[in-house]
């Protein structure tokens, strides 16, 4: 700094030195000065003066005073000039304090939900994000369609999408249209690359060089998908409920009747997505892609279905669904809100098939997450 | 005396009946270290196994103080990994793939945001920090990896063939980086690569190993000393030199006018004198050979194998004991 202010005082000094002092004529032969010069430059001939245009090109360009020692500056190529190093590398530490186990797992977790409306985040692609919209939007069709009943007094619309175990029921686990199109896709969409894209790309490697322990990033995976499922059903559910309680303007005791039912088809909602969560999860983790997963998912909720439907007709054996997950979570549903059972066989062998699909898939997520290498595939 | 920041004992890894590391005993201290071996050797199951990543069949072991059994957290929240192969998310741009890996280390977002940024401009990538990182050429990914593994600030970094894909100028840049963070930062090194000369222009030490055993550990510096010879280029009688050093039970490997001979002590030097003069020959020129690395790793792959274990035993052996390759045969080759 005071080299600085030493500098700034020597630039003052030569300054005032420069306009106090009398300029001196820096060619022997054209004696006046710069400003004599621009002056006197018409009468130098009369004055007997050689006339040269010097003194008047001085005028004009300048004082003349060091111009014989001056170097012009002109544009050089890149390769020509020295610039130094701009660029100046310096190592910055940080003494920052790390936080805990569950801080790093928020981590994971906010990096999967967030991406789906936020950037910087796991960047889902376009095409995932309008048809979770779309499906969001559908999902809360039949709130849509008790407000409009309730606007325009139709009694009969407002019978047809009220609260019952039929509706309840339908709005988690109806086939058509929900389970047929809206929830497998979304579901296919989104565990499409959840981890099978880490094993593509290699970023299992980023997880497990850090203190992200194996369990906590299926945890955390898991935990996303299901998250972002469970708003789609679930989220929409209370929707629903809660909006057409307050359309209708029921009171505590349409609650208190209609509570239990609730949280029946909550509880079926809420298998719904644990299962899809488990089997979409674990074919993602034992792929490379996105395309393998969602296919498989699709092809194993769907095609299970079909299969079984065919061989119920030709056999009239309602055990054959045990092999459908989704007719198992639509059978255990049934139970749950006490509506009529569509399936033969007990409650209670969907329930025991639907645990042993869930178990099956946790443990191939399980082995196939232990297989990610941190170092090579 | 520089801190040991890793130490094991007896380190042992089998998978099935194959051997990954066996019995590996290490002392490497704080500052840079190369680790070296050839593909097969037991490079990343070494590295897997500091990192606390893998059940260990026996032995013991720590890093950074922190037991390699039970607590792999600490050791990985205090190690930056910058792993060999692709490991970031192309869709991304670098600050927010920095940024994430900080937070799964646990540092806050903001925080992380901003070492990001600093990291990032720390490595080269000030300009480009926003770009998708499949944009990216094979230099700039690899920044980012490193930026990935420096954004908490460990204590130590293992970097696994960092110069990997890189052209001159992008491979001269990374040792650069790595460098500093060792010299300005004074952080430590673990750098395995198959590359000599870019552990011996960023480290100090080295450690080798080959088939899962430990077959040398130490300052290159120290370890070059085992291969040391006398180069001498004569003149008026090569033939001659070279049959008077044979005489002498020296050995000498030769090429035209150009031989080389074991330096076994200080004396070596009078000795090759002193036969010039008995046989009339000119010297023209006689200084040490400073061996590479390369030339090292060659020496205690085919000469010392499995016996040595560390740069002392490596020096207690005896020069003469090693066999010397014949010269070849065709006149101007290089040794």
């Amino acid at each position: 700094m005071d080299d600085l202010f030493d500098d700034f005082d020597d630039m003052v000094a030569k300054k005032h030195q420069t306009e106090g002092g009398v300029s001196t004529p820096t060619t022997p032969d054209s004696a006046p000065a710069a400003s004599e010069a621009t002056r006197e430059a018409e009468f130098m001939g009369e004055a007997g003066l050689a006339v040269t245009g010097q003194s008047r090109m001085e005028a004009a360009f300048g004082s003349g005073e060091g111009d014989d020692t001056a170097v012009a500056q002109v544009a050089k190529i890149a390769s020509d000039t020295s610039v130094g190093k701009i660029f100046h590398q310096v190592y910055r530490p940080w003494n920052g304090k790390l936080n805990t186990r569950w801080v790093r797992n928020w981590a994971i977790l906010r990096y999967h939900i967030y991406g789906l409306f936020s950037k910087g985040h796991k960047p889902w692609p376009v095409m995932t994000k309008l048809v979770l919209f779309g499906v969001l939007i559908t999902s809360l069709g039949d709130l849509v369609l008790l407000a409009v009943g309730a606007a325009s007094g139709t009694e009969e619309i407002s019978r047809l999408a009220g609260i019952s175990r039929g509706n309840l029921y339908g709005h988690v686990l109806s086939f058509w249209f929900r389970n047929a199109c809206t929830y497998p896709i979304v579901t296919a969409l989104i565990i499409g690359g959840i981890i099978s894209e880490d094993r593509r790309n290699g970023t299992s490697a980023l997880y497990f060089s850090r203190p992200v322990n194996r369990r906590d990033y299926a945890a955390m995976k898991y935990l996303s998908v299901a998250t972002i499922l469970g708003v789609v059903v679930l989220f929409t559910l209370f929707a629903y409920y809660v909006g057409a309680i307050l359309v209708n303007g029921e009171g505590w005791a349409y609650l208190i009747d209609t509570g239990l039912l609730f949280l029946g088809a909550f509880a079926a909602g809420t298998i719904l997505v644990i299962t899809y969560t488990s089997i979409g999860v674990a074919l993602s983790s034992i792929s490379q892609g996105k395309f393998f997963p969602a296919v498989s998912f699709l092809g194993l909720i769907l095609g299970t279905k079909m299969v079984a439907f065919l061989i119920f007709w030709l056999f009239e054996s309602s055990a054959i669904y045990l092999i459908s997950p989704y007719d198992n979570v639509a059978h255990v549903g049934q139970w749950m809100l006490g509506l009529n059972y569509t399936y033969e066989h007990p409650a209670s062998w969907s329930l025991v098939m639907l645990l042993v699909i869930n178990a099956v898939s946790l443990y191939i997520l399980s082995a196939r997450v232990s297989s990610l290498e941190v170092t090579r595939e | 005396m520089l801190e040991v920041i890793i130490e094991t004992h007896s380190l042992t890894k089998n998978y099935g009946p194959h051997v990954a590391l066996d019995s590996i005993d290490l002392k490497i201290r704080s500052g840079a270290t190369g680790l070296l071996g050839p593909n097969g050797a037991g490079k990343s199951t070494l590295i897997k196994t500091l990192l606390g990543l893998i059940q260990l069949t026996s032995g013991d072991g720590s890093v950074l103080g922190y037991n390699i059994k039970t607590e792999g957290d600490m050791i990985r929240q205090r190690i930056g990994y910058m792993p060999e192969y692709d490991c970031l998310t192309p869709e991304m741009n670098a600050v927010d793939q920095v940024k994430y890996c900080g937070e799964l280390t646990g540092m806050n977002t903001s925080s992380a945001h901003r070492r990001a940024h600093e990291v990032l401009e720390y490595v080269g990538l000030m300009e480009a920090r926003t770009r998708q990182i499949e944009t990216y050429s094979t230099g700039m990914a690899q920044a980012t990896k490193l930026a990935c593994a420096i954004v908490h600030d460990p204590q130590l970094v293992i970097c696994d063939e960092p110069t990997n894909g890189l052209d001159t100028k992008a491979r001269s840049f990374m040792l650069d980086t790595l460098f500093q963070v060792v010299k300005q930062g004074g952080r430590s090194i673990l750098m395995s690569s198959h590359m000599m000369d870019d552990v011996e222009r960023v480290c100090e030490r080295m450690l080798m190993i080959h088939k899962g055993k430990l077959i040398a550990q130490g300052k290159i510096e120290d370890l070059k000393a085992i291969d040391r010879e006398i180069e001498i280029s004569v003149w008026g009688g090569a033939d001659k030199m070279e049959t008077g050093l044979k005489d002498a039970g020296m050995k000498p490997r030769r090429s035209g006018r150009v031989m080389r001979v074991v330096r076994i002590d200080e004396t070596t030097y009078d000795r090759v004198l002193e036969i010039a003069a008995k046989e009339g020959v000119q010297i023209r020129r006689m200084e040490d050979y400073e061996p590479s690395l390369e030339d090292l790793f060659l020496v205690i792959m085919e000469r010392l194998g499995y016996t040595v274990k560390t740069s002392s035993d490596l020096l207690q052996t005896q020069p003469t004991a090693r066999a010397v390759a014949p010269a070849p045969s065709r006149p101007g080759g290089e040794f």
